[in-house]
């Protein structure tokens, strides 16, 4: 009894080797206790981030390095056959570009207008918080509802868009075919700017009411004291929004939505203008069932991803400032 | 002296930029119900006044039977059904594994820790729709098509922002909480089951809001994954309101579509607080 009760003492001692020797038996079980506890509570998130997030994209890695379109049974391996036709493809370019425009637009429009109605609407108003409600209703409205009342407010001819135009006697524009669809999908994403209002309204918040103060008996201006304490400080907050929203126009989904045949068979069939590579990498995936070619573009796309989101940080590293976020220093 | 005069030059002054101030956020507040106000009265018209060229503002006579009419054109309570099952289970499990996730980065700590949050952080940033598509071929390959057992499996790996919203809740509790526990011999597993998941009432809904109305909301995985009759509504919205010749009824898809945001809208309206506090907090830190 004595003696297995000392065996484990030297095993527990033995598997820890970072303790002191003189540390008491309690204190390095508890430890090891702990150790092993947060693995425990880590593994699910560590087992299912392995099983579907990387295994996925390796899987993707591979594939993209054969000819696999789930069909043949004859597919092979193709080297780098997939990268080098995707590169020499004008579609690739084409969508990419698209898709660069669309960010540039649409990421600082909406986070003008996000913050712009933050600004607004923490202004000592009666029913503000109804305005702040009703402002960040349209960011709860699921995409599908979204698509399909873009799609009543845009028709060519029974659209209000169209007959408001009318009011003013100007014809009615095809808003959801080539040139304009970009325009109805960017106002998708300001649609949804009361997202951005919310997260810059907390933001606001937390500036000190005395730094504002201080400002203004200095004399400075409204907009001197917002482009000098409000931007900076909120700078962290603009530029998470930034990154995401970058990242969630890569992905979105909207020009498919908006489509007239919205399954990904009927990808082939959108407007030029909303041709995003994501759409391109649909159709590749969905349409022509060209898994391996698919999933080079989905790697390119990865990596142009990493690349920017490191750009951006870059950019901004001297520029944002961080007091108001503790956790960020860290 | 001074307050005297200035009284009567700046209150009339303040008065007018109030009222512009409420009229412009009245305006821009009207902007953002537009859309869906016009899907509301979209979905009350008859075939012929949404076909109508120039626009026929408002329906002559609302159409109330477009609600009922669609209900019957597709099983629209069977999709229903079947998108709150797949919400009920991812929302339930992703809540439960997120907060036992959360609460091991939040108390716990063993070598190699820090290195993983930097990477759970990171993986927020991943984006989701370059990861599905492989993850649908594997599904597919491991005969999960049109099964919901994506939804158990993504719920049980909890997600990045979950996590991130309970580990920010369970660091900020008092240390002794699980102090006591541990001297009185409780296991980890106990002290956040007992003492820390009953603690954490605010987050657990917020999550469950919140991970509910992302798997409402989503489209494209069910799309991908569920078959015509066990897809959710949002698919079953966006696809399956035509006719038996294929045009589509776009009064009854527009009534259907209100339908099918609504439960969002309430859900919203009633959590809010929990929804946004949570959003702000993942924004900001």
């Amino acid at each position: 009894m004595t003696v297995d009760q000392m065996t484990s003492v030297t095993d527990r001692r033995g598997a820890a080797p970072a303790a002191a020797p003189t540390a008491s038996r309690p204190r390095t079980s508890i430890a090891t206790r702990r150790h092993r506890a947060f693995y425990m509570f880590a593994s699910p998130w560590i087992i299912g981030f392995v099983l579907l997030t990387i295994a996925p994209m390796a899987y993707a890695l591979w594939l993209s390095f054969t000819t696999f379109d789930g069909i043949s049974p004859n597919w092979h391996y193709v080297g780098f056959g997939n990268y080098r036709e995707l590169f020499s493809d004008a579609q690739t370019w084409q969508s990419l570009g698209r898709t660069g425009l669309f960010a540039v637009t649409s990421v600082p429009l909406s986070i003008i207008a996000g913050l712009g109605l933050a600004v607004l609407v923490n202004r000592p108003l009666k029913a503000r918080g109804l305005f702040r409600t009703l402002l960040y209703l349209p960011a709860v409205v699921p995409p599908v509802g979204a698509g399909i009342a873009f799609k009543q407010l845009f028709d060519q001819n029974s659209g209000a868009a169209n007959g408001v135009l009318n009011l003013f006697g100007i014809d009615a524009l095809g808003w959801l075919a080539d040139p304009y669809a970009r325009y109805v999908l960017i106002m998708t994403v300001l649609w949804t700017a009361g997202n951005i209002m919310i997260i810059s309204l907390a933001g606001l918040q937390d500036i000190p009411r005395e730094l504002l103060e201080a400002a203004r008996i200095d004399g400075a201006s409204a907009w001197r004291s917002f482009r000098s304490i409000t931007v900076p400080l909120l700078s962290p907050v603009l530029l998470f929004q930034t990154v995401t929203g970058v990242i969630a126009s890569v992905q979105t989904i909207m020009p498919l939505l908006l489509a007239p045949d919205p399954t990904p068979a009927g990808i082939t069939a959108l407007p030029q203008s909303n041709y995003l590579y994501m759409m391109h990498v649909f159709a590749e995936y969905f349409a022509f069932g060209r898994y391996g070619y698919a999933s080079a573009l989905l790697w390119v796309l990865f990596v142009l991803i990493l690349v920017a989101t490191g750009l951006i940080f870059k950019a901004t590293s001297g520029v944002v400032f961080y007091n108001v976020d503790p956790e960020a220093k860290k | 002296m001074t307050a005297t005069s200035l009284t009567p030059k700046r209150g009339p002054r303040l008065r007018v930029n109030r009222l512009v101030l409420y009229t412009v956020l009245v305006a821009i507040t009207g902007l953002f119900l537009g859309p869906f106000g016009w899907l509301v009265v979209s979905g009350l018209k008859t075939p012929a006044e949404l076909a109508a060229s120039p626009v026929h503002w408002l329906p002559d006579h609302v159409q109330w039977h477009n609600i009922a009419d669609a209900f019957n054109l597709i099983d629209f309570l069977g999709y229903a059904r079947n998108s709150l099952i797949i919400a009920l289970i991812y929302a339930t499990l992703v809540t439960l594994s997120s907060a036992w996730v959360g609460f091991g980065f939040a108390r716990l700590e063993a070598p190699g820790r820090k290195t993983l949050f930097g990477i759970l952080l990171g993986s927020m940033m991943l984006p989701q729709m370059i990861t599905l598509l492989p993850t649908y071929l594997i599904f597919a390959k491991l005969g999960m098509v049109d099964t919901y057992w994506p939804w158990v499996l993504w719920g049980l790996s909890s997600a990045p922002y979950l996590v991130f919203l309970f580990r920010q809740f369970f660091a900020g509790l008092p240390r002794e909480l699980e102090e006591a526990a541990i001297v009185d011999g409780c296991g980890y597993a106990a002290i956040f089951w007992r003492i820390f998941l009953p603690q954490s009432w605010p987050v657990l809904s917020a999550s469950f809001v919140i991970a509910f109305t992302w798997t409402w909301g989503d489209y494209i995985a069910p799309q991908l994954l569920l078959s015509t009759d066990r897809t959710t509504l949002a698919v079953a919205v966006m696809s399956t309101y035509v006719t038996s010749a294929g045009t589509p009824v776009t009064n009854l898809q527009a009534a259907a579509s209100v339908m099918y945001v609504v439960p969002i809208l309430l859900i919203f309206l009633v959590a809010q607080r929990g929804f946004v506090a949570g959003m702000s907090t993942t924004g900001l830190k």
